[in-house]
């Protein structure tokens, strides 16, 4: 279970985040929407250790991501782009990850056939597409089994077959009682994947509660999220 | 679901070292850099030989002649350490590397360690194929040069290199961008540190001239340091360069 | 015309242009000061020889360093943003949708780098002639009519240097080889000075003739070259270097 308890992010004279709380529940997929800028990414990162909070709390099974014994077995994550450099290989890329949590080597050669890179394993990953790279990343996040996913816009770039893959994935690893935190800005597939919906704008929660509250009335989730972030519900301009 | 079995600190550095170790195992820059500064140490050393050959005054010493190119291909471990610790910053790899490694003290010490257990055998390798080049070439030519002195002088180099490549990977880390953290490092050993060692004897103590202390000693020059002062200083300069650019790293968003 | 402008606008943006304008106008003019410190109290001693017939022109060769950078950036910017974000988008594709044809796109952006470096190159030299002046006062080396050519033999230098960093870069498109090599060549002896001392072939590396142009008194030199031979040679070099370049350029992919 994911805890985000008055989260504060300041840089400089910029408030990004003004004291956010929110829970990710454990055998459910958590959807995490905001209009660009809201301060998903900060969220993120600051739960994932990545930058520090002003103030405020961000845990993972109540301990702070620092404090992990073993990171890759709790949290797997898929950030920007790869996360991987340009000029080594696919599996050179998953070999390093592996051995810095101990896991055998076998275990990349199973995350690559996850994701369907196992072909595509030995070439350098600059010459992978934006998709293979997202895989790439992917494989990453699973290479530790980790019981929570977290993921920003994972169907980035995915072909239609990657989209259901995803999809298919998330909901699986719910079903078995982990967490999934999954960000996006696809609202219709996103209605398809997702039990619990965080809305955030402007650096607060705006909306927080089951897919059916937080639609309520509006329709379809892109309404409400339209209705939630936008002054004149996301009419365009005549 | 995987409990959060507990991993003792030194495992866990182990495997960061091992982690660190395989990242540059597998990046082509540094394999290139390394053998890069091994060929043109040899065709500089050779050049050297030839030099020396022509020169009539005095005999040419193999150990001198085959070390002189050193001063040079510094350059290459300058690079290395820079390339090394900017790949971090490429394609968003350091948000890979905190999360698998959060620990950023362990990690950062691992990764400077990985780096040291890779260079300074290659450091070597080089530093002696010069000696070795020069001696064979030179042949009768020579001065004798004795075996221990031989095996000093070489341990200076190597030490010399690896602290070089430590300074400029802390660098790295700093800067973040290779060209900037190049060009500070680069311009102040091949331009700045040559004529503030010509301007002031208080030079000695800036870490390119007692870097050079190690493995060039100047017994007419009194006041300098001698090799086993020169290495203390330029450890001094190399832990100060990495203590700041850890207490950086450790606080720095990604 | 206005692809110049673009170009020009694209090399200010850049951090790094600006901090090569300050190493290209503060190095030269330091060493000169630093320099002229020490001649003025040899002269106090009564050495009234220690005015060298190249004060000046020797602080500003080592300026050249700021040019180096300049044309070096000005290409490996548009194929590697260093920075935390993973963005993958490179600059050339951009830039080469604006202007398709890839030879206009080469030729702004070199005219660029010349107008630049020359300008630079102009400032420097106004700077470490006024720091020699005032430091020296009434000992400082007349500026006559025999200086115009030097002069501009300094700027044509920086200028040439500053287009040899960028052809090289276009070639390798990484800054990171060309920048160590041509800053490891600049320093206080310079490869191409050492390799002279192998074969008198080395006097026509492009540096080594083209610093004929303002330095009258090169030591050690077996090979006379006049100044206006060496401009010559240093042209051709870069000549040779940018057609090169140009060719590999439109060729590949992007």
């Amino acid at each position: 279970m994911l805890t985000i308890h008055q989260l504060v992010k300041r840089r400089g004279s910029r408030t990004i985040l003004s004291g956010i709380s929110f829970q990710a529940r454990s055998g459910r997929v958590t959807g995490f929407l905001g209009p660009n800028g809201a301060g998903k990414s900060s969220t993120l990162r600051i739960l994932l250790g990545l930058d520090s909070a002003t103030s405020g709390e961000a845990l993972i099974n109540g301990v702070p991501y620092a404090r992990l014994r073993t990171p890759l077995a709790t949290v797997g994550a898929l950030l920007d782009g790869s996360g991987a450099h340009r000029a080594r290989t696919g599996r050179a890329h998953l070999n390093w990850i592996a051995r810095s949590a101990g896991l055998p080597r076998s275990r990349v050669d199973e995350v690559l056939a996850t994701v369907g890179l196992t072909d595509a394993a030995s070439q350098r990953v600059g010459s992978y597409s934006l998709g293979m790279g997202r895989r790439l990343g992917l494989a990453a996040a699973l290479l530790g089994d980790p019981e929570v996913l977290i993921l920003d816009e994972p169907v980035n770039g995915l072909d239609p077959e990657g989209i259901r893959w995803i999809r298919t994935l998330v909901r699986e690893r719910a079903a078995t009682g982990r967490t999934v935190l999954l960000s996006s800005h696809l609202m219709g597939e996103l209605a398809e994947t997702v039990d619990d919906v965080i809305v955030i704008n402007q650096g607060r929660i705006v909306a927080d509660g089951t897919l059916a509250e937080v639609i309520d009335g509006h329709g379809t989730l892109e309404n409400a999220f339209f209705a939630l972030t936008t002054p004149n519900g996301g009419r365009v301009a005549q | 679901m995987s409990a959060e079995v507990a991993r003792p600190h030194s495992r866990e550095f182990v495997q960061a070292l091992a982690a660190e170790l395989s990242k540059l195992w597998s990046l082509p820059a540094v394999w290139l850099t390394l053998g890069g500064s091994l060929i043109l140490n040899l065709v500089l050393a050779a050049a050297f030989v030839s030099a020396g050959l022509q020169d009539l005054t005095g005999t040419p010493n193999a150990l001198d002649i085959g070390l002189a190119s050193i001063s040079y291909i510094q350059a290459g471990y300058i690079v290395l350490g820079i390339v090394a610790s900017c790949s971090e910053y490429t394609g968003g790899q350091i948000r890979t590397t905190l999360t698998a490694m959060p620990r950023r003290s362990l990690q950062l010490i691992a990764a400077h360690l990985a780096l040291t257990i890779v260079v300074v055998p290659a450091a070597l390798i080089t530093a002696t194929s010069g000696v070795l080049l020069a001696a064979i070439a030179l042949g009768d030519a020579s001065a004798p040069v004795e075996l221990g002195s031989t095996v000093g002088i070489l341990a200076g180099v190597t030490g010399y290199l690896g602290l070089t490549t430590l300074i400029s990977a802390s660098f790295g880390v700093l800067l973040r961008r290779t060209l900037p953290a190049a060009i500070v490092v680069l311009g102040y050993t091949f331009i700045a540190g040559p004529i503030l060692r010509e301007q002031t004897t208080q030079a000695k103590y800036l870490p390119d001239t007692a870097g050079l202390a190690m493995w060039f000693p100047q017994p007419g020059d009194a006041s300098a340091l001698s090799p086993v002062h020169g290495a203390t200083v330029l450890v001094a300069w190399t832990l100060g360069a990495f203590v700041v650019a850890l207490a950086v790293y450790r606080k720095r968003d990604t | 015309m206005r692809a110049i402008t673009a170009e020009l606008s694209k090399l200010f943006s850049l951090l790094s242009v600006w901090v090569a304008l300050a190493i290209g106008m503060i190095v030269p003019t330091a060493i000169a000061a630093l320099n002229s410190v020490s001649t003025r109290k040899e002269i106090a001693l009564g050495d009234h020889t220690a005015v060298g017939i190249d004060m000046g022109y020797q602080e500003l060769a080592f300026g050249v360093i700021g040019a180096i950078i300049i044309g070096v950036v000005a290409i490996s910017h548009e194929y590697f943003a260093e920075s935390g974000e993973s963005g993958g988008g490179r600059q050339i594709t951009t830039s080469l949708i604006a202007i398709p044809s890839r030879l206009r796109f080469l030729f702004a952006k070199a005219t660029a780098v010349a107008m630049v470096s020359a300008v630079l190159a102009s400032a420097a030299a106004i700077a470490t002639m006024a720091a020699i002046r005032i430091v020296l006062g009434d000992h400082a080396p007349e500026i006559g009519s025999e200086d115009v050519p030097r002069l501009a033999g300094i700027v044509c230098y920086w200028v040439l240097t500053a287009l040899l960093a960028f052809g090289i870069t276009v070639l390798t498109r990484h800054g990171i080889v060309p920048l160590a090599i041509l800053i490891v060549n600049t320093s206080v002896v310079t490869v191409t000075y050492l390799l002279t001392r192998l074969t008198s072939l080395a006097y026509y590396f492009p540096d080594m003739a083209g610093i004929r142009m303002f330095i009258r008194n090169l030591e050690d030199s077996t090979v006379e070259i006049a100044p206006l031979v060496g401009g010559l040679v240093m042209t051709a070099w870069v000549a040779a270097l940018l057609i090169i370049a140009a060719i590999v350029f439109c060729r590949r992919d992007a």
